[in-house]
């Protein structure tokens, strides 16, 4: 955009003498279009108005800012006729002060800024209070015709924002899981970022470590520890478990090294499945959970475990959706599906449509009863849009459906339906409901990531695989998934992070979260109403969080991109 | 170390390693393959022309199971390529195949590319693997490679570590499909010099390419293909000098005038 | 060439099943479906257990049938609205119920859309601004929203904003606007749609073809002269004559509006009603009442008591067009508002009032049950297709304008605002994907900067953009099921009410779900038939 300055500036030439084109400074800056200059008119009237206005309510600031604007854009002026511009001036005039329009806009925008940071400084500590103290907090807040912060409200209630009501004797676990994430986390970044340790046994150690991790940490934040007086057999139904997952993984270790197929394959994972079953058998009840989960977790804490918890459980799950959406398996063929749907029409039309069609009265009814030939009609468009590939189909409705309904009614669905779904007499706490939840609810969204990466894979890869030998399971194990996870990682962190904001709604379902400690707050007779407060806390915690996971997921991305691809 | 799998007996002729007969394929309505007979001998190395969009590509990748034939037969080194899956993979093990594209996995490094497949389907231990890779990025020319990642060479080593990759796996039949058509002109020639080597090697050679001087120095056979159909099958020297079919000149005309 | 071919033992036909790829496939189709059918009949049959013997599925005839469990939607609700686009009362049925939520739904996002669309445009623009306090503080804005949750954001503005507002008579009057913040919510002015507006519309699109035509036309004759004309222009001022001319047809053939006098106040045609009101004050002209009341010789009492005594019913636009007329002419007057039409008919008749202000029809029929009909007469007023109605304070309440509830208000600023801040980024990286190199071809061919814009940036930026739209367009419908956090009674708010009074949960799931996939698909649908559209042009 050429600007006014600019125009003036070409009329000064090096040290000829000033001539001022006022015919092209009007046309440049004014009478450009109509619309145009509609805009300056109205800016004109907005920017006086509220100088105006904003001079009766906070006479000194104002004053001190509009003379600072009329000194600079002075200022501006003058070192860009004589071309000597510093620093400051070459900024202001670049970034401020390019033509009419902004030279106002920048003026109407530092006096709104101000006021709102000003209005926000004097209600957060100019009249704000920031004792424990309820009785203090009154007096100091009815010192103030509008009060400000009652901050009391949050500092008192730090812990319960933090883990609200997570026993004090058991904290140590809570410090124990940050001291071993953050250790984890620094050796994982050493170990992974050095070369030396490629193929080192330090970093299939590490790996191991974290997979077993998750379970770990589950186990220490609810407190599990042995039954008391059955420590000892615990013990050693633990050694027994232990020997017996080492000698499996030795025997299908050599298994499927004597014994290449994917039947084998198959097999060694189904013996793994029973074992874990097993083990679970054998340690069952030798084991309690210390803490009710429903009651112990929560805050801050119970926001995290939940978010964690459903990206994590979430990804074998979305993993497998998005597979199965994508499958190109042999679907169960044309003469099959009709048949059957040939059989079940035959069999309702029947059963159902005969009576049903002579009781109707209307054509309406009659076209009703009609209904068996859905049948058919479903098989057609099952061949057609799926080519007979069942799991496809379900895979893609449970990704659609879920996705095409809010998060909310996912989790009340969760709250109200297991129990319903469940066995008779069958319980499960709200918090395993609500993650179990909150998991079904991201793999559907982590499914579609993770489609989205195995499409960006070109063919030729799939091909290569084939060709060197490799079977379905290690083509997808080996080749394929490793990439396409790796291009959907910045997808995954922003799912993740859009995760710890959507566990908010848990709140709405009962369990107390973070929000659902703010809410309390309120009701408390030490700080009844106070709402503001808490929730400007809560802000400025899930900001803090997603952008300091935003950004640091933005740099490991460009990290990562150098040099492997 | 591979012998015939219990699942085959040994063949009649020994030397026979391919066998198609009346090989035929459809994309959809589109007849690709018309019926495509070839028997190919053991260390036997042929040459596939043609025009564009003949079905050379098709073929060769109707052999290593990449792609279905609907009718006709094929057999590799006495094995049925059928639905049967234990064929198809013992056939994949013994055919190589190298890409126009490259294909090298680009989340591995050299060396993992090439010791991926002697690991997870040859089952050898991973210092018997690298030893072999190292062993075959030494005869292909860049050893020095091996820990860097595919995109980080050039197109003509990107090419001799996908042929390397393939030897690895010590096929007894190589597959290759215009691999130096995303290449270089000096990029050319290192791949070239790498595939007459194993020509002379006595591997089983199918490939395709538009390299006229490879086709006529190093073929034993050049197979003609025009629309699905073999039109030719020659020598070189009669191939490029005395042609029997009127396509196969107007081809070769194309060609070599151009 | 050797005739002898491998013969290996086993052929095509001996394949082992389980090591055929076409039966392998097949096999794991179909027990992947016995999966999912042993466990779907798993879970009915846990339902039944559960919640069959309560009697969720049960027929009138008292078997037990899957269709029966959503007989209960014809039973009454029996709870009340806060509010509701339809006519609604709690003894209407359940089914009833849930459409006003689906509506209110509908509402919250068709509102929602647009507005989102235009703050999330014009955000989106200010980031790309030359000037750096507007681009930053587009940047804040959208960091801001985008990173803290949603429904945070909702709880603060409900409870820590809008319920914080002042009572009624402190209103809030933000630059001295017309539009009242308080405990009420928000009350601004709002068109009021008077029934000839539907004539007036029609005008409209006439009014818009007619624009396209001259457009179409001028542009013609642009090629063919190669002088260019002012087409933008012509086709605007054709827009607007055709709009003016509608709004006086429509105006002036438009007869549905009127009021019923009795015959004894000598009231015929509007212009009377000043003759009647003058006739009761101490001042000659109207516009003397003013100094009258100022200097004392009338007291407001007087005044109140001599004023056109109105009666109305609540809310109607009817009202609005009388109301407005009477006080352009300065006449003085006083409404007494009543919900239904029966109502304000009896206050009239037992004298409250001497003008009854209804739709002419409906006034006809309201004098036909009259006793002494004859006495009374109906009287046609002018109206406008459009009004708007400003916001008054009367008493404890507001009178006109456009209504926000608390609820309703906080649910829509928050979900615009939220959105509008991915919105913005969706623009911004749209604009910015428009290569400068398209920019500086363009300026290299002569384009103006608008047609610069219209012709090579906004087409190609529209691509990029329309995807990403689509999902928060959806992400919106979606996080509108957030209402029931702040008391606004969307679908799912009253799903969740219907849910725990008639116990059938089963099935008001099913029923949401169904609700919420069809609003999806829906948008997706209009969405990516729009995408195709200006893919297809491309070309
Ligand atoms: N996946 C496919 N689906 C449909 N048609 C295909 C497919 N692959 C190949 N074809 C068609 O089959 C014919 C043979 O293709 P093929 O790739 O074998 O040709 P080609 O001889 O290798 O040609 P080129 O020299 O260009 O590589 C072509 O007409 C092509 O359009
Ligand atoms: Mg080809």
């Amino acid at each position: 955009m050429t600007t006014w300055i600019q125009s003036l500036q070409e009329r000064v030439g090096n040290g000829r003498e000033f001539h001022f084109d006022s015919g092209r400074f009007i046309r440049e800056n004014i009478t450009k279009s109509w619309l145009f200059t509609l805009w300056l008119i109205i800016l004109t009237y907005l920017t006086l108005a509220y100088t105006i206005s904003q001079f009766r309510s906070l006479p000194f600031t104002t004053g001190v800012l509009v003379l600072a604007w009329l000194l600079t854009v002075s200022l501006t002026v003058y070192n860009e006729i004589t071309r000597s511009h510093n620093t400051l001036t070459l900024w202001l005039r670049n970034n401020l002060y390019s033509s009419i329009t902004n030279t106002l806009l920048s003026l109407l925008l530092v006096l709104a800024i101000v006021a709102a940071v000003w209005g926000f400084i004097d209600y957060a500590f100019l009249r704000a209070s920031f004792t424990r103290v309820p009785e203090e907090a009154q007096a100091i807040l009815a010192q103030f015709d509008s009060p400000g912060a009652n901050w009391g409200a949050v500092l008192d209630n730090m812990r319960n924002l933090m883990v609200f009501r997570y026993p004090k004797e058991d904290s140590w676990r809570l410090w124990f899981v940050i001291l071993y994430m953050g250790a984890l986390l620094a050796a994982s970044t050493f170990v992974f970022s050095q070369e030396r340790f490629r193929r080192h046994r330090i970093r299939q150690a590490l790996t191991g470590i974290w997979l077993a991790t998750p379970v770990l940490t589950f186990m220490l934040l609810l407190g599990v520890k042995p039954v008391p007086g059955r420590t000892v057999d615990f013990l050693i139904r633990l050694l027994a478990v232990l020997a017996g997952l080492v000698a499996l993984f030795f025997l299908s270790r050599g298994l499927l090294k004597r014994f290449p197929s994917l039947i084998v394959s198959f097999l060694v994972t189904v013996l793994w499945a029973a074992a874990a079953v097993t083990a679970v058998y054998l340690l069952r009840g030798t084991l309690v959970a210390g803490l009710n989960p429903d009651i112990a977790w929560g805050g801050l804490l119970l926001t995290l475990i939940i978010a964690v918890f459903a990206i994590v459980a979430s990804f074998p799950l979305g993993v497998l959706l998005a597979l199965g959406r994508r499958s190109q398996i042999r679907g169960i063929p044309p003469w099959l599906t009709y048949s059957t749907a040939a059989v079940f029409t035959a069999y309702y039309l029947y059963t159902n449509t005969l009576p049903a069609f002579a009781a109707a009265t209307t054509i309406v009814q009659q076209l009703f009863s009609l209904w068996p030939l859905l049948f058919l009609v479903i098989a057609y468009l099952f061949q057609k849009y799926f080519k007979g590939n069942v799991v496809a189909l379900f895979c893609t409705f449970y990704i659609e459906g879920i996705r095409g309904v809010p998060l909310i009614t996912v989790l009340f669905m969760s709250i109200i339906l297991f129990p319903i779904l469940l066995p008779k007499g069958m319980e499960i706490l709200s918090t395993w409901r609500v993650m179990a939840a909150a998991a079904l609810f991201a793999a559907a969204y982590l499914a579609e990531n993770v489609r989205g990466g195995l499409q960006s894979i070109p063919k030729g890869q799939y091909e290569a695989a084939d060709a060197i030998g490799l079977n379905t399971f290690q083509k997808y194990r080996l080749i394929i998934l490793p990439q396409a996870i790796r291009t959907v990682i910045p997808a995954i962190v922003g799912q993740f992070i859009g995760l710890f904001k959507d566990t908010t709604l848990i709140a709405i379902v009962g369990l107390v979260e973070l929000l659902g400690v703010a809410n309390l707050i309120s009701a408390q007779t030490d700080w009844l109403g106070v709402r503001r407060e808490p929730y400007i806390f809560l802000m400025l915690i899930y900001f803090t969080g997603s952008w300091v996971m935003a950004t640091s997921s933005r740099r490991l991305e460009k990290r990562m991109g150098v040099g492997e691809r | 170390m591979t012998t015939t799998k219990s699942s085959a007996t040994p063949l009649t002729k020994a030397e026979e390693v391919i066998v198609c007969k009346d090989v035929q394929k459809w994309y959809g309505d589109f007849h690709a393959l018309r019926g495509i007979s070839l028997t190919v001998k053991k260390g036997e190395v042929i040459v596939i022309l043609g025009p564009s969009g003949s079905g050379k590509s098709t073929f060769i990748r109707c052999i290593n199971r990449l792609e279905e034939h609907q009718q006709g037969e094929i057999s590799v080194e006495g094995t049925i390529l059928n639905y049967d899956v234990r064929n198809i993979a013992e056939i994949r093990r013994e055919v190589g195949m190298v890409f126009q594209q490259f294909n090298l996995f680009p989340h591995l490094t050299v060396l993992d590319n090439v010791t991926l497949a002697p690991i997870h389907v040859r089952k050898w231990s991973r210092d018997h693997a690298e030893d072999r890779a190292m062993h075959w990025l030494t005869r292909v020319g860049i050893p020095e490679q091996a820990n860097k990642y595919p995109g980080q060479l050039s197109g003509g080593q990107q090419q001799r570590v996908a042929i390397a990759r393939t030897l690895t796996m010590e096929p007894k039949i190589l597959l290759f499909d215009e691999p130096t058509s995303a290449l270089d002109p000096e990029m050319i020639k290192e791949v070239l010099d790498v595939m007459r080597d194993l020509a002379t090697e006595g591997y089983t050679i199918l490939a395709v390419t538009h390299e006229m001087g490879f086709a006529r120095t190093v073929a034993d056979r050049i197979i003609f293909m025009d629309a699905g159909q073999i039109v030719e099958e020659n020598t070189p020297e009669n191939f490029f000098t005395n042609p029997d079919n009127e396509r196969t000149k107007l081809f070769l005309n194309q060609i070599l005038h151009h | 060439m050797a005739e002898l071919s491998p013969t290996p033992p086993k052929g095509q036909e001996s394949i082992p099943f389980w090591r055929d790829g076409r039966v392998i496939g097949v096999l794991a189709q179909i027990a992947f479906v016995v999966m999912v059918v042993l466990g779907t009949a798993w879970l009915l049959n846990n339902v039944n257990d559960n919640i069959g013997a309560l009697g969720s599925f049960r027929c009138a005839d008292g078997t037990e049938s899957f269709r029966c469990g959503f007989n209960f939607l014809s039973i009454d609700a029996q709870f009340d609205i806060s509010e509701s686009i339809i006519r609604y009362e709690p003894s209407d049925s359940y089914a009833r119920a849930l459409l006003v939520g689906a509506l209110n739904t509908l509402k919250v996002t068709v509102l929602g859309v647009i507005l989102a669309t235009i703050l999330g445009t014009l955000a989106g623009i200010a980031r790309l601004s030359t000037n750096w306090l507007v681009s930053n503080m587009a940047k804040w804005y959208v960091d801001f929203f985008r990173n803290t949750p949603l429904l945070l954001q909702l709880f603060f503005i409900y409870f820590g904003v809008i319920l914080l507002f002042p009572a009624i008579k402190d209103a809030i009057q933000p630059f001295g606007l017309p539009i009242f913040l308080s405990q009420r919510g928000i009350n601004m002015p709002g068109p009021v749609f008077m029934p000839s507006f539907s004539i007036w519309m029609a005008f409209l699109v006439l009014g818009i073809i007619q624009a396209q035509v001259t457009w179409l036309f001028l542009g013609r004759r642009e090629e063919q002269t190669g002088k260019s004309s002012n087409r933008g222009l012509w086709a605007f001022l054709s827009f607007v004559l055709v709009a003016v001319l509608g709004w006086y047809v429509a105006g002036g053939t438009a007869n549905s509006q009127g009021i019923m006098v009795t015959n004894a106040t000598r009231v015929r045609e509007f212009g009377d009603i000043e003759t009647l009101v003058l006739s009761r004050l101490p001042v000659s002209d109207l516009g003397d009442i003013d100094t009258a009341v100022a200097d004392g010789s009338l007291s407001t009492e007087a005044l109140t008591t001599a004023s056109l005594q109105i009666c109305a019913v609540k809310d109607a636009p009817s009202e609005v067009n009388f109301t407005s007329q009477l006080r352009r002419a300065g006449i003085p007057f006083v409404v007494n508002r009543t919900d239904r039409l029966n109502q304000a008919t009896e206050a009239y008749v037992a004298g409250d009032c001497e003008v009854l202000v209804a739709p002419q029809a409906a006034l006809a029929s309201e004098r036909s049950t009259l006793e002494n009909g004859a006495n009374h007469s109906v009287i046609a007023i002018a109206e406008t297709p459009v009004r708007i109605s400003v916001p008054r304070i009367e008493g404890l309440n507001f009178i006109g304008g456009i209504k926000l509830t608390p609820s309703f208000a906080a649910i829509l600023i928050g979900l615009v605002l939220y959105t509008g801040a991915f919105i913005a980024e969706i623009v911004r990286a749209g604009i910015q994907s428009v290569a400068k190199g398209q920019t500086e071809a363009a300026r290299a061919l002569g384009l103006s900067e608008s047609q610069r814009l219209r012709l090579v940036v906004l087409p190609q930026a529209m691509r990029v953009i329309i995807p990403p739209l689509t999902s928060q367009y959806l992400n919106l419908a979606k996080n509108s099921s957030l209402a029931i956090a702040v008391g606004f009674a969307d679908l799912w708010a009253i799903a969740y009410t219907t849910l725990n009074q008639s116990g059938r949960s089963v099935q008001v799931f099913m029923i949401v779900m169904a609700a919420y996939l069809t609003l999806s698909l829906s948008i997706s649908f209009m969405l990516n038939w729009y995408n195709r559209r200006i893919a297809l042009v491309e070309r």
